[in-house]
C-alpha cells in the first residue's frame, strides 16, 4: 500500500471573529490557502503543473456553510483565490463535526490510488454569523433532528449530558468524583490552549475551581449537568494540510533540503458509523463493556491498520466537543480500562506533562471548534509534534500520535494515526 | 519568579482598580485587599472585578477593605497596586501612607495613564524607591492585555525583570518596557492620531467635520472603532488632561498635533464631555418610539445635527477588497486614488506609522514595542505591520515625497532602524466603514 505523508500546512487564528472583521468566506480560503502555501514552501507554479498534470485533488471539509452562510458548493470556492485553481478538481466532504476527516479520508484514498501525486485538504467553517442559540440549532442537524433536536435550546449539550448521566450509571461512578474529573479536563484544555498561539482561549481565565463551580453567573449550565466550561464553543476557523505520495515527498524534501525519514505520514485509519440516535447508542451498549463501542472499534482499526498499540503512542488530538466526550473516549483510546477514565485523568497521565497527554494543543475546548475544520486541525497539529514543529506545545520525541474526530453524538468516528519511521 | 500572595489595591472601586483586581486574583490567584473610601464601594469593585474576569470563582480571593484598614492590608502585603485620581497631591498622599507602613521587600505600582514615576517617587525611602514602578494597565484589561512597565530610575534591576515575567508569565500580560515619559507609549501613539483627527475636523468643518472625517478613518483603517467615537468614548475631560499634558511637554515635530482645538473645550465647558454624559462629539437619541438616533455636533454651526452616512469610491472598494482578505489591493486602490478624502486616509496611515516608530525610538527599547502597545493597548493595526502592507520603508519615504504635510518627517524616518513586524495586520482591517 502506498503511504500517505503530510508535507505540514497552516490553521486560521481561532480568536478570531470574521463576522466582526467582516470579512467573508471567499476571504477565510484566500487566507487558509496563502498561509498553507507559504508554510509549506509549495508554489503556484507547481500547483498549476500538478493541475495540467491532473494529479493535484482539493478536498474541502465543511458541515454547515448553507445554514450559517447560506453558501453551498464550497468545493468551488478555490477559484475565486486564484486561477491557478481553475479546472482543478475539488468537492465539499460533510460528515457533521467529522467533516475534515472524511475530507483527508477522501484525500487519502485518492494519492493511495495512485490518481493524484498532491492533496490540498481544508476544513473551515463559519458559525458566528448567528448568535449561539441560532448557531446550536443549526447544529441540532447532526443529530437525528426531528427526533433529537426540534425545539430543544442548544441540543448537542443536553445529547452529551445524557453522554454523562449514563456513564455514570452504567459505572456505578460518584457523580461527584466525575463531575470532578469533568472539569479537570476542562481545566487541562483550557490550560494547554495557553502554549497554543492559534487557539481560542489562550488569553482566557479558568482554572480548576472556575470548571469545578458550575451553575454560577460565570459558568451557567447550558444542558443538563454540563455547564459553559465542560462545552467547546463556537468559533469561526479553517485549517489546510498537504498529502502527497511517497514518490512526491521525496521530490519535496529534496527541494526543501529535508529527509524523508523525518516526514510524518499516515501510518492508519479508522472510520465506523454508529446508530445515529443517542439512544440507539445506549441500547446498543447496554451489554457491551464499552459505551461508544463504535468509537472504540474505530481506534482499533486504527492500531490494527498501523501495526502499533496504545503504547506506542506519544499523544493525542481527540475530539472533546464536551468534557463527557473526551472522559468516554479515554477507554475508547485503550488508556485504561472502560468504566476506570477517572484513573488517568487523577494520575495526571493525560496532562501536558502526562506520559501519553491528551490535547496538547488545547483542543475542542481550548483550541477552538469550528466544527467543518476541527478534523484537519487535529492531523495538522500530529503533523506538527511528529516533525518538532508544535513550538510551545511541542511533546518532547513525538514519534506517533493519533487523532480522534467524532460527528455527531459519537456517530462518525475517525481516527488517524500520524508518525514518523 | 515573584512569590506574590497578597495585593492591596487602592481605589478598588474604579473601573481600573475593580479590573486590575480581577487579573491579580484570577490569573495570578492571590488575595487581594480591595481597598475604597466605604465598604460598599469596595463590595461594589468586587463586583465589577468577577465580571470583568468572568469567573465567579476569583470571589474568594477579593476582601472587601476600607481606608481605615489601610496600615494592616499595606502591612501584609508583596505588592500595593495604587489606582486613585490622576494627580500628583491626591496619590503623594496616599504614597505617604503606603511609605508608613509597607514593610521591606514589598512592590509598590502605581496605575497612572501619564504621570512623571519620578516625580511621584520622592515620598519614599531608598530602599521603596527600588521596588517602585508604573504599571499602566489599559481598559478593560482583561480584553485589553497590554501593560506599560515603567521603573523610575533608582529601581532595582532584578525586580524589573522579574516584575515583567511575572506580568508576562502569571497575569498573561504582554509587557513593555518603557522609560519615564508623558503619556507613556501607547497613549501618546493613540493620542497623536485622534488629536490630529480632531484638527483635521475642524479643518474641514464645511465638509461635515467629525462624522466626515471619522468616515475617513473607520474601521477598513484598523481600528475597532472610528478615532472621534473613541474620543467620546473616553470622555473629552479625560482626553483634555491626557493631551493637555503631552502639548505642554513636547517639543519636537509632531508637537502641534497635540493642540486641542477650540471646539472641544467648548463643549466640555458645556458639559457635553462625550458617551458618559449622553453627548459629546455625538449624541445618542431616542424618538417617542424608543428608535434610536445618532446626532453629531456641527462645529461650524455649533449645533447636533443627523449624522451623516458618507460614502467615499475608495472607502467602498477597499472595504470590498478587505472583505475577501485582498490587503495589498485595498492598499494600492488607497494610493492610486486621487480624492481629497483618500489623501487625508493614506496621510493619517502613513503618519501613523511613521510617528510610532519615531516615539518608539525616543522612549522604548526596541522598535517592536509599537506593534505590541497599539495592537494589545488598542486593538489598533500594529504600525510596522502596517508599513509592510504599504511595501516598507522606501516604499513609504517615496509616497511621502508625493504629500507636502509629510516632507518634514522624511529625515528622522529614513534614519530609523526597522525590523520587520512579528504581529500581523490581517485581523485589524475590517470590512467596514
Amino acid at each position: 500500500m502506498r503511504r500517505v505523508y503530510v508535507l505540514g500546512g497552516e490553521q486560521s487564528d481561532y480568536e478570531r471573529n470574521w463576522s466582526k472583521e467582516g470579512k467573508s468566506l471567499t476571504g477565510m480560503f484566500r487566507e487558509i490557502i496563502e498561509d498553507g502555501l507559504l508554510s509549506t514552501n509549495i508554489s503556484i507554479e507547481e500547483i498549476d503543473k500538478l493541475n495540467v498534470q491532473n494529479k493535484i485533488g482539493a478536498f474541502i471539509g465543511n458541515f454547515a456553510a448553507e445554514n450559517y452562510l447560506s453558501q453551498g458548493h464550497l468545493g468551488a470556492f478555490l477559484t475565486e483565490v486564484d486561477d491557478v485553481f481553475y479546472g482543478l478538481p475539488s468537492a465539499r466532504y460533510e460528515a457533521a463535526c467529522a467533516s475534515g476527516s472524511v475530507a483527508i479520508d477522501a484525500a487519502m484514498a485518492k494519492i493511495k490510488s495512485q490518481e493524484y501525486e498532491l492533496a490540498i485538504v481544508v476544513g473551515i467553517e463559519m458559525m458566528k454569523t448567528v448568535n449561539s442559540k441560532l448557531s446550536g440549532s443549526f447544529l441540532g442537524s447532526a443529530a437525528y433532528f426531528e427526533k433529537e433536536a426540534e425545539g430543544i435550546d442548544f441540543p448537542f449539550p443536553n445529547l452529551f449530558s445524557k453522554l454523562a448521566d449514563v456513564t455514570i450509571e452504567k459505572y456505578n461512578l460518584d457523580p461527584n468524583r466525575y463531575m470532578d474529573n469533568l472539569a479537570e479536563i476542562s481545566y487541562i484544555n483550557y490550560s494547554n490552549a495557553k502554549r497554543n498561539p492559534k487557539s481560542q482561549t489562550r488569553n482566557w481565565f479558568m482554572n480548576k475551581s472556575q470548571s469545578s463551580q458550575r451553575k454560577t453567573d460565570s459558568n451557567p449550565l447550558v444542558g443538563g449537568r454540563l455547564a459553559v466550561s465542560d462545552c467547546s464553543q463556537t468559533t469561526d476557523g479553517a485549517a489546510i494540510v498537504f498529502l502527497a505520495s511517497e514518490e512526491y515527498a521525496r521530490d519535496y524534501c529534496k527541494r526543501n533540503n529535508l529527509q524523508l525519514s523525518d516526514m510524518p505520514y499516515i501510518k492508519g485509519y479508522g472510520h465506523r458509523v454508529a446508530p445515529l440516535t443517542f439512544n440507539s447508542k445506549v441500547r446498543e451498549s447496554i451489554n457491551e463493556p464499552y459505551l461508544l463501542k463504535w468509537t472504540r472499534t474505530a481506534v482499533q482499526d486504527a492500531y490494527v491498520r498501523s501495526g502499533l498499540n496504545v503504547e506506542d503512542m506519544d499523544l493525542f488530538e481527540l475530539h472533546d466537543c464536551f468534557t463527557s466526550s473526551e472522559y468516554a473516549s479515554l477507554s475508547c483510546l485503550g488508556l485504561t480500562q472502560p468504566g476506570k477514565e477517572f484513573e488517568v485523568i487523577e494520575s495526571g497521565l493525560i496532562s501536558f506533562k502526562g506520559s501519553q497527554p491528551v490535547n496538547p494543543s488545547g483542543g475542542l475546548i481550548g483550541g477552538g471548534h469550528p466544527v467543518g475544520a476541527s478534523g484537519v486541525r487535529m492531523l495538522l497539529d500530529l503533523y506538527k509534534q511528529i516533525s518538532n514543529n508544535a513550538g510551545d506545545y511541542q511533546v518532547d520525541g513525538a514519534k506517533n500520535a493519533m487523532m480522534l474526530n467524532i460527528g455527531g453524538s459519537a456517530t462518525t468516528n475517525y481516527t488517524f494515526i500520524v508518525g514518523k519511521d | 519568579m515573584l512569590n506574590i500572595k497578597i495585593v492591596t489595591v487602592i481605589g478598588a472601586n474604579g473601573a481600573m482598580g475593580a479590573a486590575v483586581a480581577g487579573i491579580f486574583a484570577s490569573f495570578g490567584n492571590v488575595k487581594v485587599n480591595m481597598v475604597s473610601r466605604t465598604l460598599n464601594k469596595s463590595m461594589d469593585g468586587i463586583e465589577k472585578a468577577v465580571k470583568s474576569v468572568r469567573a465567579d470563582s476569583i470571589r474568594s480571593n477579593l476582601v472587601a477593605r476600607t481606608y481605615e484598614d489601610l496600615a494592616v492590608c499595606i502591612h501584609e502585603s508583596d505588592w500595593v497596586f495604587e489606582s486613585v485620581a490622576e494627580d500628583y497631591e491626591i496619590k503623594d498622599e496616599i504614597n505617604s501612607v503606603i511609605a508608613r507602613y509597607r514593610k521591606p521587600g514589598t512592590i509598590v505600582s502605581t496605575g497612572t495613564s501619564g504621570l512623571s514615576i519620578e516625580k511621584l517617587k520622592n515620598v519614599f525611602d531608598e530602599e521603596a524607591k527600588s521596588l517602585y514602578f508604573v504599571t499602566h494597565f489599559f481598559n478593560p484589561p482583561y480584553s485589553l492585555p497590554l501593560c506599560e512597565l515603567i521603573p523610575n530610575e533608582s529601581a532595582d534591576q532584578e525586580t524589573i525583570e522579574s516584575l515583567k515575567i511575572y506580568l508576562e508569565q502569571v497575569l498573561i500580560r504582554k509587557v513593555v518596557v518603557l522609560k519615564d515619559a508623558p503619556a507613556f507609549l501607547a497613549n501618546r501613539i493613540g493620542f497623536q492620531f485622534m488629536n490630529e483627527a480632531l484638527q483635521f475636523a475642524e479643518l474641514y468643518e464645511d465638509r461635515g467635520g467629525i462624522d466626515y472625517i471619522d468616515a475617513i478613518l473607520g474601521p477598513f483603517t484598523g481600528r475597532g472603532m472610528a478615532p472621534l467615537v473613541t474620543v467620546d468614548f473616553i470622555g473629552l475631560d479625560v482626553y483634555k488632561a491626557i493631551t493637555d499634558n503631552l502639548y505642554h511637554s513636547i517639543s519636537d515635530l509632531y508637537s502641534n498635533s497635540f493642540m486641542l482645538p477650540q471646539f472641544v473645550d467648548n463643549l466640555i465647558n458645556e458639559g457635553k464631555l462625550g458617551r458618559k454624559c449622553g453627548q459629546g462629539l455625538y449624541k445618542l437619541d431616542r424618538d417617542s418610539t424608543g428608535k434610536k438616533h445618532l446626532f453629531v455636533y456641527d462645529i461650524k454651526s455649533q449645533t447636533y445635527r443627523p449624522k451623516i452616512k458618507y460614502s467615499f469610491y475608495f472607502v467602498e472598494k477597499m472595504v470590498a477588497a478587505i472583505k475577501e482578505s485582498k490587503y495589498e489591493e485595498a492598499i494600492k486602490i488607497l494610493l492610486d486614488n486621487d480624492s481629497e478624502e483618500a489623501k487625508i486616509c493614506s496621510y493619517f496611515l502613513i503618519k501613523y506609522v511613521v510617528y510610532s516608530v519615531y516615539v518608539t525610538n525616543e522612549i522604548a527599547y526596541g522598535i517592536h514595542d509599537a506593534d505590541t502597545v497599539m495592537a494589545y493597548g488598542f486593538n489598533w493595526v500594529p504600525p510596522l505591520a502596517l508599513l509592510e502592507l504599504f511595501g516598507g520603508k522606501e516604499a513609504i519615504i517615496e509616497f511621502m515625497k508625493t504629500d507636502n504635510r509629510l516632507i518634514p518627517f522624511i529625515p528622522s524616518f529614513n534614519t530609523s532602524e526597522i525590523f520587520p513586524s512579528k504581529l500581523n495586520y490581517r485581523r485589524y482591517l475590517r470590512a467596514k466603514f
